[in-house]
């Protein structure tokens, strides 16, 4: 660090640092923002996030980088970006993490790094994420990327099924090893869960796209409408293809439904259709676009994950009147707070502790109420966990479109059609948790596929260390 | 001087190692040899090559002397050395080659004339073309339709010397000297030999394609062929049936990191999507042939696809009604029935789709039946029973297609449906052809006629397809249905196609298409069908 900066910094003492207000990331107003789909947060101003940077006390033992799956070293790149230096902090954080701009956003940083902050504490906890989101918006405006030195191929081939979070993860990381990778993907365009799932306003396309070319930039190979398991199998990328390894990142399948009268009424979408329709194949362009969305005045979200957030807010920036319905309470909410907050700022009706029972259905099966059960939690039992209890007390409302947001269980295609890649009783795919080695020898797997519905960070964790064990397993 | 050479040829057949030694010495002193000596010299020399070295420690020095001393004898000796080559045995054989190489362009044309004039003589032939093999000038080229006819003999010794004389040229010429044709037609006939009942043949074969392969002289296809071929000597290929020849296995295994190195094409998983024909069925109804290599080398019946026509469009499941699997072709129905459907019909031959996904869904229910089978198809549902019922058939089971359509005119897909069934029988709403009335009617004249019928399957219009479940509920005959449910990613990710069976919801892309008709609830497909009537009529307007 060149002398000057270094000084700069010990000019600020901890107790100068923590007397630092916490920069609010600024904000479209809601009224605004539910009118489109423009990214809602604008991002730190210079100023903002070098004050920001500031209230790091960069402690020498630092829990962020232990918090964090991927282990960025998050003082670095703080103590970079208070000295001004943009372009250095957004390689640092490169240097364990190549999705930055996209981590930045979608990233459950309370649950992580912030969680654990030590300045969180006493006050408001460093705004890592924000700061991330700034180094990384910096490298993309100023195209300070440098494209990493890729060493001599090794003449290894890796198949990467999945072109989500923890296959695009797994490919760089290869790639920069001097393998060969080929990413195979079932849709007509790489992103997985980042471009179906995630909405425009909390991930605009560009930085996907962005990513993905910078890929192909070092020389990743991605084929698309390759269903892994149908087209061609397991088998016949180890033998036939050539490949010395395959990794599977084939994300979630099968959405959970809920077991109730109603639930196949036109109307019920779950997340992924409703959210599918709309971001992958553009409904919201409709008929420009041809893909059909059936969609109401009376909105009801059923759950209160981050993508039942994603749901509600979609669902209201496309005119419905819409509702959150969740069996327990707000505390219990398993969405990312920043979530919780910037939906509770958008206009939406909440219903806590409502557990719907039944769809009811007029006669062309279109869905017309939602009756459910009124709520109340228990005294936290023996695991700590308040559960939810019926209460007897029911109560109906209106709504002409329901949105399933209860999770997902894994993509079953590759376990069906690999006898040799062994799953658990609830189809996650069994891996040695080590080098996420499955049951099949040259497999590997990570992400939605082996934990069944997690974070973008985390599958990107499991697939750095899907792809060491990979290289390994390959030079041998 | 006579007298001097006379003396040395003496010592160089004495059976003494020294005075052979000192006998070299002198050979190497002289100068102003004439013709005739060299040649007496040379034949001398030569018979140093012959010499038993098993307990005269020296002697495999003394021949490599000799053979030195011949190459200062320059082309004169060139007619003596072949004549004697011809007749040597293995290990003279390479001395003599190597002093007749040295010579370069010189050796080439009296080595050409004495094969021509041993033709017949395979044991010569060997021996001429190991000489070929120490050769490194261009001129050598002149004599490779030689060594590739002889790489091609069946006496094997002939053979793999060739390949590896070709090898040797490979390696030692420039790469630049062997046009397009040439390349090729080395690596086909060292290929072909791969397969040689010989494993000396298949060694020397697997080494020269090794060495094509190093000097840069293959295709991509020829290199990911080769590679195919490597894997499968030591094994890779999950097959079990490596090479017994450990040398065989050694040289694939040598040159096999080295094929792994070329970028990885991802070009031959590109389909084009091609419309490769087109044709009417009726009105609004076109049969495809669409170029899809991939998805033809796995599709099974029952199986389906899914299009995306252009940028813009949305994604539309259609059943597969045939394909070929060495054409790499699929064949689809589709049927104007929405705005995406009207815009497919529109393309024409040689357009091509934006996307196609596939294959999808399970396999339908194929095994051998002791009683009938009837295959129903109504509307565009015809030309998806075709295969299967095909595989019913070949599978030894009587097969009875049903086709039903409003009149004679919409019938589609009737002569490849009677190509795959034993019988076909043809019903029409207003009797314009065969029976008058609906599928069911036939059915129930089947079941009537036949002895016992075990298997029904029905893919059409959903109220078709009820009808043919409600009739052959109460009679207990396994039917099964083909769901065309509403669909979005067709992979089981979005739910969108989920239909009740028994009770129990189903995603028919993923655990489907095919049902067990009698535990289908038609009605809530019926309806779900209806999802999307409104939006329908709203894209249609602006079409």
């Amino acid at each position: 660090m060149p002398g000057k900066s270094a000084k700069k910094r010990s000019e600020l003492s901890n107790k100068e640092r923590m007397a630092l207000s916490f920069q609010e990331m600024p904000l479209i107003a809601p009224e605004e923002r539910i009118k489109n789909f423009e990214e809602v947060p604008i991002g730190y101003s210079l100023e903002e996030a070098i004050t920001e940077a500031k209230r790091c006390i960069q402690c020498k033992k630092p829990d962020c980088v232990d918090g964090c799956p991927v282990g960025i070293d998050i003082p670095a790149f703080i103590k970079l970006i208070e000295n001004g230096d943009m372009a250095e902090a957004a390689k640092k954080i490169r240097e364990k993490n190549f999705l930055p701009a996209a981590c930045g956003r979608v990233c459950p940083q309370d649950k992580q790094c912030q969680a654990v902050c030590v300045v969180g504490k006493k006050k408001e906890p460093v705004g890592i994420g924000n700061l991330e989101r700034y180094a990384a918006d910096y490298e993309r405006q100023h195209n300070t990327l440098e494209l990493p030195e890729i060493p001599p191929s090794t003449g290894k081939r890796i198949a990467i099924v999945g072109a989500g979070p923890a296959g695009l993860t797994c490919a760089y990381e290869l790639c920069i090893r001097g393998h060969e990778v080929v990413v195979f993907e079932a849709f007509h365009r790489a992103g997985g869960v980042l471009v179906y799932g995630i909405p425009r306003f909390r991930l605009p396309m560009d930085i996907i796209d962005e990513d993905i070319e910078f890929l192909e930039k070092i020389g990743v190979k991605f084929v698309y409408n390759m269903i892994i398991g149908k087209i061609l199998s397991l088998d016949d990328l180890l033998e036939q293809e050539g490949f010395d390894a395959v990794f599977v990142a084939s994300g979630a399948g099968l959405p959970k439904m809920l077991d109730i009268p109603g639930v196949n009424a036109n109307g019920v979408y779950s997340a992924n259709e409703y959210l599918t329709r709309i971001y992958l194949m553009q409904a919201d362009k409709f008929p420009e676009y041809s893909t059909p969305l059936y969609q109401g005045k009376k909105v009801a979200v059923i759950g209160a994950g981050n993508t039942a957030m994603d749901v509600l807010r979609t669902a209201k920036r496309l005119g419905a009147e819409t509702t959150c319905y969740y069996r327990r309470s707000r505390d219990e909410a398993p969405a990312r707070t920043e979530e919780l907050e910037h939906a509770e700022q958008e206009f939406l009706n909440w219903h806590w502790l409502a557990n719907p029972v039944e769809f009811i259905v007029d006669e062309d099966n279109f869905v017309k109420q939602i009756r459910c059960e009124k709520m109340e939690l228990s005294d936290p039992d023996t695991s700590g966990r308040r559960k939810p209890l019926p209460t007897g007390k029911f109560f109906t409302e209106d709504v002409d479109t329901v949105v399933l947001s209860l999770g997902c269980d894994v993509n079953p295609m590759i376990p069906a059609t690999d006898k040799g890649v062994k799953t658990n009783k609830w189809g996650i795919i069994i891996v040695d948790e080590e080098n996420c080695q499955t049951t099949k020898r040259g497999v590997f797997a990570g992400g939605d596929a082996i934990t069944g519905g997690a974070t973008v960070i985390l599958a990107m964790g499991q697939a750095k260390t899907a792809a060491q064990a990979i290289d390994q397993y390959v030079r041998n | 001087m006579q007298k001097i050479i006379d003396t040395i040829i003496n010592k160089l057949k004495s059976e003494d190692e020294e005075l052979i030694s000192l006998a070299l010495d002198e050979v190497e002193q002289l100068s102003d040899i004439t013709d005739d000596d060299k040649i007496a010299l040379a034949s001398t020399l030569t018979l140093l090559f012959y010499r038993d070295h098993v307990g005269m420690s020296e002697m495999i020095s003394l021949a490599n002397r000799a053979e030195k001393q011949i190459t200062r004898f320059g082309s004169v000796v060139i007619p003596f050395l072949i004549d004697e080559l011809v007749n040597a045995d293995a290990e003279s054989c390479a001395h003599l080659g190597r002093a007749i190489a040295v010579n370069g362009a010189d050796a080439i044309a009296p080595l050409l004339d004495v094969w021509n004039k041993k033709r017949a003589d395979q044991y010569a032939l060997i021996n001429l073309t190991q000489a070929l093999a120490y050769f490194r000038i261009p001129e050598v080229l002149q004599t490779l339709p030689e060594i590739l006819g002889a790489a091609e003999s069946d006496n094997y010794q002939l053979s793999s010397n060739a390949i590896n004389a070709m090898g040797k040229l490979v390696a030692r010429l420039d790469s630049n000297l062997f046009d397009e044709v040439l390349r090729q037609q080395m690596f086909d006939i060292s290929f072909a030999r791969l397969c040689d009942s010989r494993s000396l043949v298949r060694m020397q074969a697997a080494r020269t394609l090794g060495k094509l392969m190093e000097k840069g002289l293959l295709t991509n296809t020829q290199k990911e062929r080769l590679r195919t071929a490597y894997r499968a000597i030591v094994g890779q290929d999950g097959c079990n049936d490596w090479d017994d020849a450990y040398i065989v296995r050694h040289e694939a295994k040598c040159y096999l990191p080295l094929l792994k190195t070329t970028p990885t094409s991802v070009a031959h998983y590109q389909q084009s999507f091609k419309i490769i024909s087109k044709r009417a069925l009726c009105p609004d109804t076109f049969h495809y042939v669409i170029e899809a290599p991939l998805i033809a080398r796995k599709l099974q019946a029952g199986q389906f696809i899914i299009i995306r026509p252009h940028e813009l469009s949305e994604r539309i499941p259609l059943s597969i009604c045939g394909w070929d699997r060495d054409e790499g072709q699929i064949e689809v129905v589709i049927m104007s029935a929405g705005k995406t459907t009207i815009q497919m019909n529109e393309m024409e031959v040689g357009d091509c789709f934006k996307d196609i996904v596939g294959p999808l869904g399970e396999r339908s229910h194929v095994r051998h039946y002791r009683g009938t089978c009837v295959v129903i198809g109504g509307g565009f549902g015809t030309g998806a029973i075709i295969p299967t019922a095909r595989d019913l058939k070949a599978l030894g089971s009587r097969v009875i297609g049903v086709v039903g359509a409003r009149s004679k005119d919409l019938l589609i897909m009737i002569d490849e449906l009677e190509a795959a069934c034993d019988e076909v029988i043809l019903t029409t709403n207003d009797g314009s052809a065969g029976i008058q009335g609906f599928v069911t009617h036939a059915l129930e004249q089947i079941i009537k006629d036949e002895k016992r019928v075990s298997h029904v399957l029905a893919i059409g219009p959903v109220p078709m397809m009820q009808a043919v479940c409600e009739l052959t509920r109460p009679i207990g005959i396994e039917t099964m249905v083909s769901l065309n449910a509403l669909m979005v990613d067709g992979t089981g990710m979005c739910g969108a196609c989920r239909v009740s069976i028994d009770g129990k919801t189903k995603f028919a892309c993923f655990h489907g298409p095919d049902f067990d008709g009698h535990k289908v609830d038609f009605d809530q497909l019926t309806k779900r069908q209806k999802m999307f009537v409104a939006e329908e009529k709203q894209a249609l307007e602006i079409l």
